[in-house]
């Protein structure tokens, strides 16, 4: 195993970055999108029946189905990374649209209540106290989708995507053990890793219960 | 100046069809306290928050400052008002500097100005400003908390100060304590007051009136000597039930 990790090092860790990249830019359009569209179910209670009913849709559509789906799409079909990003993006709205907006409207009500009593603007109202005071349950909801995201990220390479599931794909074509392992090893790892890290911010933002 | 702060005209308040509240016509006189006395559903707090249009009206009008609140901007009549709720609503993130400071800032007073005022706010409600700035509501006890929302609500020096059940959730001695102090606070600053609580004591202590909702209806207004006289059958009930020893109170005489 140490051998194959050897003769292998510069692969495992150029697909290793590919899979961190996949990631990292499908979570930041998620985040870009969730965080804001779970902000506005706050304000347009609404909306929040179809979009969450829409989010969960997608959510129960397998990930190898999703990239499927999304290949004869116009410019997303013409590149793999695109497609992977773009599928992994919409699975990773989810537990983000649904953390923003389960966050905020669990702000207690007499903080709420007090701020507007004191004239704060709904703007002021959500940089100051909904955001602040909400950002430990958002960030569990961006813990969830990214760990979610670097295992289901394995499977883009099904659509030649790169990423960990370049070794996966072949060490089952091949029915070669150590293939799959470098490919599955660092993906767990990787998992593991985001999972401590945004644990440990999410605990630190959490707000002091008064 | 009008000695008229807060006027309700013919002020309904309809939920869901119901009447929760009204028709209410009630003044109440710049500088002075008025308690409003009431059950729990008497629509003492709907009232309350009809003032800084936290709830709308359905019927009628509610006058501040000669102005009917519909037509103030909502913004600028909310930070012209105090507001002290029982949970003290004190954000859980801010230091107690940060929580006092609130409206002064949100107004744009100049930093200088804000420290200094954020200090006597505190002194005020005697918590010595370099022990407590600081620090965070969970690291203050309850009649603490509670002294550092009456300073909030007074740091923007509003021309009004509405208090909705502000010492209710304390243990009886702070209570007591607390009583006394916004006693002392209110010979400072003679804000305009309208407090709302359900205990007859604490009324009596504090108010220059007392406003008796029952039902969403008033059923009166009283000084203190008349609501200890008073024959009607309310508030004799409620005189039975309160605990009525003020000694050394002369504020009232």
């Amino acid at each position: 195993m140490l051998e194959f990790i050897r003769l292998h090092r510069v692969e495992i860790a150029t697909l290793t970055l590919e899979h961190i990249w996949l990631v990292a830019i499908s979570m930041a359009i998620a985040v870009l999108i969730g965080v804001p569209a779970g902000i506005l179910l706050t304000r347009k209670p609404k909306l929040r029946e179809p979009v969450i009913g829409g989010a969960n849709v997608i959510e129960t559509i397998p990930s190898l189905a999703l990239f499927g789906f999304l290949l004869p799409a116009p410019w997303l079909g013409a590149r793999a990374d695109r497609i992977a990003i773009t599928a992994l993006a919409l699975y990773a709205l989810l537990p983000i649209i649904r953390n923003t907006y389960v966050g905020i409207t669990g702000v207690d009500p007499g903080v709420r209540e007090a701020a507007r009593g004191m004239g704060l603007t709904s703007r002021q109202m959500l940089w100051q106290v909904e955001l602040p005071l909400s950002m430990s349950v958002i960030l569990a909801g961006i813990r969830t989708a990214t760990v979610l995201c670097i295992g289901i990220a394995t499977i883009a390479a099904a659509i030649g995507a790169g990423g960990l599931g370049e070794f996966i794909f072949r060490g089952l074509a091949m029915v070669n053990d150590s293939l799959i392992l470098a490919g599955a090893i660092p993906a767990a790892i990787l998992a593991l890793a985001v999972d401590l890290g945004l644990g440990w911010l999410e605990a630190r933002l959490r707000p002091p219960s008064a | 100046m009008d000695q008229t702060a807060i006027a309700f005209r013919g002020v309904t308040y309809r939920a869901q069809g119901r009447v929760l509240l009204g028709p209410l016509d009630l003044e109440v006189r710049r500088g002075e306290t008025l308690v409003l006395l009431g059950r729990s559903g008497s629509g003492k707090t709907t009232a309350l928050k009809l003032i800084n249009r936290l709830l709308e009206e359905s019927e009628g009008t509610v006058l501040v400052d000669g102005r009917p609140t519909r037509e103030w901007d909502v913004i600028s009549l909310r930070r012209h008002i105090g507001y002290v709720i029982q949970e003290t609503g004190l954000f859980p993130h801010y230091t107690v500097e940060k929580n006092v400071a609130l409206v002064p800032r949100l107004l744009g007073r100049p930093e200088t100005e804000i420290q200094e005022r954020v200090a006597g706010m505190l002194r005020l409600v005697d918590l010595e400003p370099q022990e407590f700035r600081g620090r965070y509501p969970h690291q203050l006890s309850g009649g603490q908390r509670q002294r550092v929302g009456v300073a909030r609500a007074l740091a923007g020096d509003p021309e009004i100060l509405l208090m909705d059940e502000t010492f209710g959730a304390l243990d009886p001695l702070s209570r007591a304590e607390l009583q006394q102090q916004f006693m002392e606070i209110q010979k400072q600053v003679r804000k305009t007051t309208v407090l709302v609580t359900h205990d007859v004591g604490e009324a009596l202590l504090l108010a220059n009136r007392i406003a008796l909702l029952e039902g969403g209806k008033l059923l009166g207004i009283y000084s203190r000597a008349e609501f200890l006289n008073s024959s009607d059958r309310t508030v004799a009930a409620y005189r039975a039930c309160g605990n009525l020893q003020f000694p050394g109170d002369d504020r009232h005489a």
